[in-house]
């Protein structure tokens, strides 16, 4: 037998004599689920009745109402009860639920005033409230008799437009309609939790009973050992998942619920619909089965992994009700966000309407989270720091203020850990959140420039400074030669048509946001020399000089002691991040695949100031280009193809470029900081 | 049989080992003594696979185990000082487990757990769980399940601690049959009754590295201290300076 399926067999085994776990995974969904379910019901029904069975007892007050009073007597919902002139004290003393108060008798064809009191926050006081509203509608009507009567007219005189609502949506699509809405947040939500204590026990567990290192000195590959678990936990989450599919179904289709029936709805779910969800609940209960096993793995106790758990189940719940918020539509970017795509998928099956591409589009891009999950659960498998803690660093913790901290972190390099500079990239962009989102509203340009200067360059060369760093090997502060610059030229001047491309590729998928993109247009487009200078400091030069001191300085500074890919990747995708807005994510792409280019080049050369002059080509390039008049059009469609012909071209470009620049520097060494920087000194080999 | 060549493991600048370099041969008991946080447990795990050296080697039965993990395993019991057992496994299943996790399949590791069932006296409360078993049999199941494979070396991370004189004396009767069987024996310890009574060699740890080694009694005359415990003392109390033999 395989390793891994002597793992997996024993901690199945070992797993389901775990009472805790067995709770969750069975009795919950088949017991505990239905029988919940239907006491909340046979609650509210009990509740409804009641409040139906007892009379309101109502008042009328005001002159001449006697009709109104015999309406209201013949109601058997209501019992009118007489009280003083406080009206609201009435109410609010529970006399009375709801008072009808009416105005002067009017003659001729005038309206009379008339005004429901009651109070909106008591429910009996808004069932009197319908109730009275029906009377004084029934009163309403035969004083409209009356009157087309007294003048010799038909009933319909007054009806020249008679409206009905007639809804085609079955009752069965009702149903899936109403449940659709709750049940797939409810799925997602019991698939976790069948993963969230199994996956703590096998990991953090193990590890709480000293278990994990008797395990590790067997001959168990660490390939074998995460996968044995990891196929336990999913099962469970699967299992767990199944069976709460199950018991939902037979609760709700098979008319153990007097709700449904009662608001004319069914609920009737498809066998293929069912197999669907519970398909798609397989690649989502192993992303949780791994993500929760290579988090807790990090922990040394049941109750640390509880606590570390805990903030990404809350993470995850938010994409999972996305389906609940009318408006929000299922589109590829919901289908490829985590979660939220196979709660939509979800919701689509139980309404009985499924677009089979974006259903296989959720099925593909949650089997490859997974399969992140997978290979970060195994890789802090592997990770000695995650199994057995950091050795004597614990001890060695630096105390002190913040920035006391932060400079015992840096050690004898001058730069920032990554960790560091990636706590530092989060400050500013919450500083730029709330700082530079109303500096551009109450100042509009001139806003975005402060918001440039004060929010990103001032705290990043403040974090310098007061870090202790080496400004020059943070910074990256190395001057380029001549030929590395022509060569940046060429590699920014390649990228900008091939970024363009997947720019104008990515509408395919993603919706455009035609009013964002008019508004950007209007702020990047000059009509005169004046405006077209401001511009350029404002878009070109000021963020070639602030975005590239935070992301290509800080940032980078940072990471360069990361594999080469890494610091690219993050640095891109940081930076693709930063530039998100509210609006729309159309933006994050390009700017990221932007970001990876001018980094590898920054890497490269070890100079940030290729990266100020790549971002202030691109910029000023987009800048001076849709300021020509002639060129507006191309630009401000993004639905146009760029011309087919600058592709090739703008490879070649890119290519020769990026060939240069690799000719004439050295590929910085893996793990160590920045190219030519000063080697570490002995003690810290 | 199990050798360790100029080991240094370090976290972060912290030296928990320092170019540690010793040999236990097959037939050999050897106590590797020091105070707590003296590198002894750090020294054992890097030897088992469990940590990954700074620098240097270790071996195991002509494995090195930076090369070859697995296969050293496959040649070591590891016997941790904290005794995990797993809490709803019986102790039948237990062994069970770690013997096909060693690759023992059919009747081979039918008979293998068998003959440490015997071996250990754990037929009383073989289908017990282990969650619920006393602290002497749950050490008799540890050994039970570290020895299931018959591996060449044994490694024993203070293998008496918390163990009354009873389950001592088992695991002290268990050391010298395994020595008599020619295996290498190498356990960590604070108690210097068990050194005397069981190694062949010592070797004493201060802040990751070995400041003596040799018999005990050759330990014990180069300190010029009247017991081992007083030569234990004087060597970890004193300043930095080697004592070796």
């Amino acid at each position: 037998m395989s390793t891994w399926r002597v793992v997996f067999r024993k901690e199945l085994r070992e797993t389901l004599r775990d009472r805790r776990t067995l709770l969750v995974m069975i009795v919950v969904p088949v017991m505990l689920y239905p029988v919940l379910l239907i006491t909340m019901e046979q609650l509210l029904i009990f509740g409804m009745r009641n409040l139906e069975a007892e009379a309101s007892p109502v008042a009328v007050v005001g002159e001449g109402a006697a009709g109104l009073e015999e309406v209201v007597d013949r109601f058997e919902t209501l019992r009118r009860v007489s009280i003083g002139t406080d009206l609201e004290g009435a109410i609010r003393s529970d006399s009375v639920t709801a008072v009808v108060s009416v105005g002067p008798a009017i003659e001729g064809a005038g309206s009379r005033a008339v005004v429901v009191l009651f109070d909106a926050a008591a429910d009996r006081s808004i069932r009197g409230q319908s109730e009275l509203a029906r009377a004084v509608a029934e009163w309403e009507d035969s004083l409209l008799a009356r009157r087309l009567d007294e003048e010799g007219l038909p009933r319909s005189f007054a009806v020249p437009v008679s409206v009905a609502d007639s809804s085609i949506a079955r009752p069965d699509e009702l149903g899936g309609y109403t449940l659709g809405r709750i049940l797939p947040l409810l799925l997602v939500i019991m698939t976790l939790l069948g993963a969230f204590y199994p996956a703590i026990d096998l990991a953090a567990g193990e590890k709480e009973r000293g278990t994990l290192e008797t395990l590790l000195t067997a001959p168990v590959p660490g390939r074998d050992l995460v996968i044995g678990k990891f196929v336990t936990v999913a099962l469970i989450g699967v299992v767990a998942a199944g069976l709460n599919l199950a018991s939902m179904l037979l609760t709700v289709q098979t008319g153990v619920l007097q709700a449904t029936a009662i608001l004319g709805l069914e609920v009737s779910i498809s066998a293929l619909a069912v197999l669907v969800i519970f398909l798609a609940l397989i690649p989502l209960a192993v992303l949780f089965g791994a993500l929760f096993l290579g988090i807790a793995v990090g922990a040394s106790s049941f109750k640390e992994a509880q606590n570390a758990l805990t903030p990404v189940y809350m993470l995850v719940i938010i994409p999972a009700m996305l389906p609940i918020f009318p408006g929000i539509e299922f589109g590829p970017l919901m289908a490829i966000l985590p979660v939220a795509g196979v709660s939509f998928l979800f919701r689509d099956l139980m309404t009985g309407g499924t677009d089979v591409g974006l259903g296989a589009l959720v099925l593909v891009t949650t089997s490859l989270y997974a399969l992140a999950a997978l290979a970060f659960a195994a890789r802090a498998f592997g990770n000695e720091r995650t199994l057995f803690g950091g050795g004597g660093e614990a001890s060695e913790a630096p105390s002190g203020s913040f920035m006391e901290r932060i400079r015992a972190r840096r050690g004898h390099a001058q730069v920032p850990s990554p960790g560091v500079a990636v706590l530092f990239i989060v400050f500013v962009a919450v500083a730029f959140f709330w700082g530079g989102i109303p500096l551009q509203i109450f100042f509009r340009e001139r806003g975005l420039l402060a918001a440039e200067w004060l929010l990103l360059f001032a705290p990043a060369l403040a974090f310098v400074v007061l870090g202790g760093f080496d400004p020059v090997r943070t910074l990256s502060l190395k001057r380029p030669t001549g030929p590395q610059a022509a060569a940046s030229i060429l590699v920014i001047f390649g990228a900008m048509p091939l970024v363009w491309v997947i720019g104008w590729l990515q509408t395919f998928v993603l919706p455009v946001p035609w009013e964002l993109l008019e508004g950007l247009e209007e702020l990047v487009t000059a009509e005169t020399l004046t405006r077209l200078a401001w511009l350029l400091l404002l878009l070109a030069v000021t963020p070639a000089i602030c975005e590239e001191v935070v992301f290509r300085g800080v940032l980078l500074g940072g990471m360069r002691t990361l594999e080469p890919w890494r610091i690219i990747v993050l640095n891109g995708v940081i930076f693709g991040a930063f530039h998100l807005s509210f609006e729309t994510v159309i933006r994050f792409l390009p700017t990221a695949a932007l970001g990876m280019v001018i980094t590898w080049s920054v890497w490269r050369t070890g100079s940030i100031w290729i990266g100020a002059l790549m971002h202030l080509l691109n910029n000023g390039t987009i800048v001076v280009l849709a300021s020509i008049p002639a060129l507006q059009e191309l630009f401000s469609d993004p639905d146009r193809p760029p011309p087919l012909w600058l592709v090739p071209v703008a490879l070649v470009i890119f290519a020769a470029g990026v060939r240069l620049l690799q000719n004439m520097t050295e590929p910085p060494i893996a793990g160590l900081e920045a190219p030519g920087s000063i080697p570490p000194s002995p003690e810290t080999l | 049989m199990i050798r360790f060549e100029r080991l240094t493991k370090r976290y972060g600048s912290l030296t928990a080992v320092a170019d540690l370099s010793l040999e236990v041969r097959g037939g050999e008991v050897y106590a590797l003594l020091g105070p707590n946080g003296a590198g002894k447990t750090t020294a054992l795990r890097c030897l088992a696979s469990l940590l990954a050296p700074t620098s240097g080697t270790t071996w195991v039965d002509g494995v090195c185990t930076q090369d070859d993990p697995v296969g050293v395993r496959r040649r070591l019991a590891f016997l941790a000082a904290s005794m995990g057992l797993y809490e709803r496994l019986s102790a039948t299943e237990l062994v069970q487990y770690f013997g096909q996790l060693h690759g023992l399949e059919g009747d081979r590791l039918d008979e293998r757990v068998e003959a440490m069932i015997e071996l250990f006296g754990i037929e009383s409360f073989r289908d017990r769980l282990c969650g619920r078993l006393s602290t002497g049999q749950r050490q008799r199941v540890s050994l039970a399940r570290a020895l299931v494979h018959d591996p060449p070396a044994l490694i024993l991370d203070e293998p008496t601690i918390g163990l009354d004189v009873l389950s001592g004396q088992t695991i002290y009767e268990f050391i010298d049959r395994e020595r008599a069987r020619g295996k290498a024996v190498l356990f960590s310890t604070h108690q210097m009754d068990e050194v005397d009574l069981l190694a062949d060699r010592v070797g004493v740890l201060r802040a990751g590295r070995l400041v003596a080694e040799g018999s005990p009694q050759s330990v014990v005359a180069d300190t010029g201290e009247a017991s081992l415990a007083r030569a234990f003392l004087s060597l970890v109390q004193q300043p930095e300076q080697g004592v070796g033999s």
